[in-house]
């Protein structure tokens, strides 16, 4: 009998084209949720310092950027996953009769492109309200992006598929709370213990948030080989324990 | 006849739980075989093993001669699954539904395009085709859905179609172009899994049928095999907290089954006669609500299949 399978590529456009149509109508509302959040980070943050000087309203604002990414892959993408998981999306699309990589693959895909605008919007109000000197350093930023996003959704996805739905729902807000209010993204490791700090070397969230920095504002901050290290290995165990998770029968 | 699913001596335990046990089946190209049995009958852990969701604890299973243990990715591409849960379509029109899959089953954009179309028209959904599937339920209801989650099973011809419940939510004339259809992917050459609970439909449609209960095959064959084609059934409807008289009815009683007020009774052709006047004697003396006669159908002898000692409520009585 004929094997009426599909090139990876072909098959991989498809599931694209097929999330996309799922979230097409959630996109709008997750730039605006996003620019909310940008605004509640930027602006709220800095209502809390009183008298912010040019150099603390530059580190908030460039932090900005990873909260978006970070509260997008650990918050959003779990929740979707775990209610894929509730309602027998995950079975079916498991089901399929496509490499079960490319699912995640194109999954992955999909929050890229949510993802994207996060960075721009998140550095617009930083710009507006404390009109920042920015110095790009594109190559940088787009790769430590890019990288941020991915390790925060794969992550996000491995908690996801590794808890149990309601579970994995539960720890995705934790995490947000995490990363909003105990992680030196937005303000400097500096005012944190040691131990903490020492503890954030080797969790994703501030060497992604030093990287994504040095690309927005080179001129500034620098970049760590260690911190690129630490996120590529996060990044790695992630899309492991996700593929697995796919692969894997019961 | 090439066998498209070949089940052999299956076994898969949930701990304690043997949720199938020594499961044998085959399901050949252009044929329909139903997998019937009540919730929990080990249904839905069959066809998990099937698609590649499970791994079996023993036995072997081979789609399109290819074995899902050993190749599970090839195996899954012999193979389309409709399964009881909506398909997530959500931001699709039906038509695009039914092209995407299409087109993960390797047809081309302009065959993909027209086996859309033809399903559309052939499952009569065709005022709704280009309305798009909104979250939580809105833009299509629950039996397009579920129709077009048919379509997206069929679309392409698999070697082997699952189908778990198709006509779940599907309105009665749907219903039957649903059946239509199903008969007609087998006639085109796929081999076609139907599972359902649903004896009476399944009835019309299937070539073979195999009765699970309690993970166990309990019974398999045509369903002319199954039914036993020159018996009667007599229906008893029990008064409320009425004796049980179906003990004492003067005619030679094939199989009795109980299910609650309800006695059937699958007796000969020739003793018709002698069982409606019983029947109506009874019935004059308020020792019967009422009884109806009439041809034997499968529902007796799946309710007699499944109706187990386990079971308090339902007691079968064998063949005299």
């Amino acid at each position: 009998m004929s094997d009426p399978s599909l090139g990876p590529w072909a098959a991989y456009r498809t599931l694209l084209s097929w999330q996309l149509a799922q979230i097409g109508g959630l996109l709008p509302l997750i730039v605006v949720v996003q620019a909310l959040l940008a605004v509640g980070i930027v602006i709220g943050f800095g209502l809390l310092i009183p008298s912010i000087d040019p150099s603390t309203a530059m580190f908030l604002a460039t932090g900005a950027p990873t909260v978006l990414l970070l509260t997008v892959g650990l918050a959003i993408v779990p929740q979707g996953v775990a209610r894929a998981r509730l309602d027998g999306t995950f079975t079916y699309m498991r089901a399929l009769p496509v490499a079960r990589p490319l699912l995640f693959l194109a999954d992955l895909t999909v929050w890229v492109v949510v993802c994207v605008p996060a960075v721009g919007v998140a550095v617009l109000v930083g710009w507006l309200r404390y009109d920042l000197e920015l110095s790009f350093r594109w190559p940088l930023l787009v790769g430590a992006a890019l990288l941020v996003t991915v390790t925060a959704t794969a992550v996000g996805y491995a908690v996801a598929v590794v808890l149990r739905p309601v579970l994995a729902q539960l720890v995705s807000q934790v995490l947000v709370f995490f990363v909003l209010l105990f992680s030196p993204v937005t303000f400097p490791a500096g005012r944190l213990p040691d131990w903490f700090r020492a503890l954030h070397d080797v969790l994703p969230v501030r060497p992604g948030a030093d990287l994504l920095r040095a690309g927005l504002a080179s001129e500034v901050y620098e970049a760590g080989g260690r911190d690129l290290v630490v996120l590529l290995c996060w990044c790695a165990v992630g899309v492991a324990i996700s593929l697995r998770a796919l692969v894997r029968r019961e | 006849m090439t066998a498209v699913l070949e089940v052999s001596r299956l076994t898969r335990r949930f701990g304690a739980v043997v949720a199938n046990d020594d499961v044998s089946l085959r399901v050949r190209s252009g044929e329909v075989v139903g997998l019937l049995g009540h919730n929990g009958a080990g249904k839905t852990t069959l066809v998990s093993q099937v698609v590649g969701l499970l791994r079996p604890d023993a036995g072997r299973i081979t789609v399109a001669g290819v074995d899902t243990v050993a190749r599970p990715a090839a195996a899954r591409r012999m193979v389309a699954l409709q399964p009881q849960a909506h398909v997530p379509i959500d931001g699709l029109t039906p038509t695009a539904a039914i092209r995407v899959a299409a087109r993960l089953r390797g047809l081309d954009a302009a065959r993909a395009r027209e086996a859309a179309r033809r399903l559309v028209a052939d499952l009569d959904i065709e005022a709704w085709a280009e309305r798009r599937a909104l979250p939580e339920g809105r833009g299509l209801s629950g039996g397009v859905r579920r129709l077009v989650g048919f379509a997206m099973a069929v679309v392409g011809g698999a070697p082997l179609v699952i189908l778990d419940e198709p006509s779940n939510d599907v309105d009665a004339v749907r219903r039957r172009a649903l059946w239509a259809a199903v008969r007609r992917v087998a006639d085109q050459g796929s081999g076609v899994l139907l599972v359902t609970h649903n004896v009476v439909e399944a009835e019309r449609v299937v070539d073979e049928l195999v009765v699970l209960d309690a993970g166990r095959v309990v019974a398999a064959g045509t369903p002319a095999r199954l039914r036993g084609d020159d018996g009667l059934r007599l229906e008893l409807h029990l008064a409320p907290d009425g004796p049980d008289p179906s003990d004492a009815v003067p005619v030679p009683v094939r199989r009795r089954v109980r299910s609650g007020r309800r006695v059937l009774l699958t007796i000969p052709p020739d003793a018709a006669a002698a069982a409606v006047s019983w029947a109506a004697s009874h019935r004059e003396r308020g020792g019967l609500d009422g009884y109806a006669l009439a041809p034997a159908t499968l529902e007796d002898a799946y309710l007699a299949a499944t109706a187990g000692p386990r079971s308090e409520a339902d007691e079968v009585v064998g063949g005299v």
